[in-house]
């Protein structure tokens, strides 16, 4: 016991730099994810087909395509083509893609709750499209949709482990690192699954939090 | 109560240039879903200060009328003018045009269609700030002056779902009026409500008509249609089947389908 505390002792500042890039580079694929999905969400409602097609293609792709196709198109195939990134890049527009392809569905379900009668209100009222989506639709839709959101960023969090096929030094890349040095798989595995759960378990009870929280008015 | 000219100095002068003329004239009005005619040919004029009933049996097209005069639906065919714009169903309505052509023109539906997520007071000062382009205050100012009217000064700062149906309706039309219209639209106001908060909407709506707003009320309240309104329009399959003064109307209509549906409804 005292034994594995100290291998633990040891492991964990390692793991933790691992840990800050997990983080980071999911951080930065919902933070540009999201709105992008709001926009897909958007354009996929529009009637102009020039709006819808191609959103339409890149929601179908992001969705159909495993984010392990995604990952390894961007960093093995773009090169190809002319186009290189670095790993940290690769994952980011990879996860970009698909976080915007998944979200889009979950915004849009989200929107669609919002009473057609609230819409006509706004008309009625002689309000601009855009001032009935900002003012009446998007602060009834989206938060409907934040459950569902912070759902998919505590799985896209997990799934950032996938990074470790493009050689990004992230959590689960350090432990398998950490891993094929000293054997010591299961310890080191239980402390890697603590720290994704450290921060995965309490989003989840904000999520809840969130849930009460935002159907206070309705 | 002193209310009939309290409400008075927020609607449009009855005496400025164009009060003359009609202010709404509805002209060969066909609206179809699909296969399905639900307006077919309809006229109708409106005078300002008129107040106008329309009752019939459900389904014979009457939201769908009134949707259709401030574009919540788009005719299939036939033109309408409200105060100086006129759309027509066979030409294309811009953006700008639409927003030109509901200007003048409120509305209240049968299910409130309050915004939840706002507080009564915004509810009201939202359109006056993004349409009128009033400040804040301004707006505050106007939509505390206009709650109070609707007898709900001292729900301003509420949220829409703590109040009853009827507040919530009363709310509603005070949205409506703080856009100075010159022509409000009712779509069964107090369907939704037990009798008793009806009551207190059509209480509103008799001052305001009593103040010479012109008014389009769609409704199964026949004392409100015999009462308050100049005319009565019953409606019967898409089609105007008999108009008239509200009196004559609803006592002794010339049409076999009228004597019947108001028999209908009379003797329930
Ligand atoms: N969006 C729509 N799509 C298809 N059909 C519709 C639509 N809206 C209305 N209708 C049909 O049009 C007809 C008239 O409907 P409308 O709502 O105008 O009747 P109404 O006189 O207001 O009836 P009620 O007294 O029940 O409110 C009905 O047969 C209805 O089914
Ligand atoms: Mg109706």
């Amino acid at each position: 016991m005292i034994d594995m505390l100290e291998f633990w002792r040891q492991s964990l500042p390692q793991l933790l730099t691992g840990y800050r890039l997990s983080l980071l580079v999911t951080g930065a694929s919902l933070f540009l994810g999201i709105p992008l999905g709001l926009l897909l969400a958007l354009s996929l409602q529009t009637r102009s087909t020039w709006l819808k097609l191609p959103s339409l293609s890149v929601v179908e792709i992001g969705r159909g395509a495993s984010i392990l196709v995604l990952l390894q198109f961007v960093y093995f195939g773009m090169p190809s083509v002319g186009l290189t990134f670095s790993s940290f890049a690769s994952v980011t527009i990879a996860f970009t893609w698909c976080t915007a392809a998944y979200t889009s569905e979950i915004i849009r379900a989200g929107l669609e709750s919002v009473p057609q009668g609230q819409r006509e209100a706004g008309e009625a009222l002689g309000m601009t499209r855009l001032d009935i989506l900002r003012i009446v639709i998007l602060p009834q839709g989206l938060p409907v949709s934040v459950p569902a959101l912070l759902g998919f960023s505590i799985l896209m969090l997990q799934a950032s482990s996938l990074a470790f096929v493009v050689a990004l030094p992230e959590l689960m890349s350090k432990a398998q690192l950490i891993g094929s040095n000293t054997f010591r798989y299961m310890p080191l595995f239980t402390l890697t699954a603590i720290l994704y759960a450290a921060v995965c378990i309490p989003a989840t009870i904000v999520v809840g939090f969130l849930e009460r929280r935002l159907s206070r008015h309705f | 109560m002193p209310e009939d000219d309290a409400l008075m100095h927020i609607l449009p002068s009855q005496t400025s240039s164009g009060s003359q003329r009609v202010m709404v004239e509805v002209a060969g009005l066909c609206k179809d879903f699909g296969a399905h005619r639900v307006l077919d040919n309809i006229h109708l004029t409106v005078d300002p200060g008129e107040v106008i009933a329309i009752i019939g049996p459900s389904g014979s097209g009457k939201s769908t009328l009134l949707r259709c005069i401030n574009l919540l639906e788009r005719p299939s065919a036939g033109a309408i003018r409200v105060g100086d714009v006129e759309i027509d169903a066979f030409r294309k309505i811009t953006r700008r045009e639409l927003l030109a052509f509901r200007r003048p023109i409120g509305m209240v539906f049968q299910s409130f269609n309050l915004f939840p997520h706002l507080s009564v007071l915004r509810n009201v000062s939202i359109a006056q700030e993004r349409v009128l382009k009033r400040s804040r205050e301004e707006a505050d100012a106007v939509s505390r002056q206009l709650l109070e009217r609707v007898g709900l000064g001292s729900k301003a700062d509420q949220y829409p779902a703590r109040c009853s149906g009827g507040q919530q309706q009363r709310i509603a039309i005070a949205r409506a009026l703080a856009l100075e219209p010159e022509l409000m639209l009712f779509d069964e106001p107090t369907s939704a409500l037990d009798p008793e908060l009806g009551l207190e909407v059509l209480n509103v709506m008799q001052e305001l008509a009593t103040a010479g707003m012109t008014m389009i009320v769609v409704t199964h309240e026949m004392h409100f249609a015999e009462s308050v309104s100049n005319r009565v329009i019953i409606m019967a399959d898409g089609k105007i089947i008999e108009e008239g003064p509200s009196v004559q109307v609803m006592r002794s209509p010339h049409s076999e389908r009228a004597k019947q549906f108001l028999g209908a409804v009379l003797n329930r």
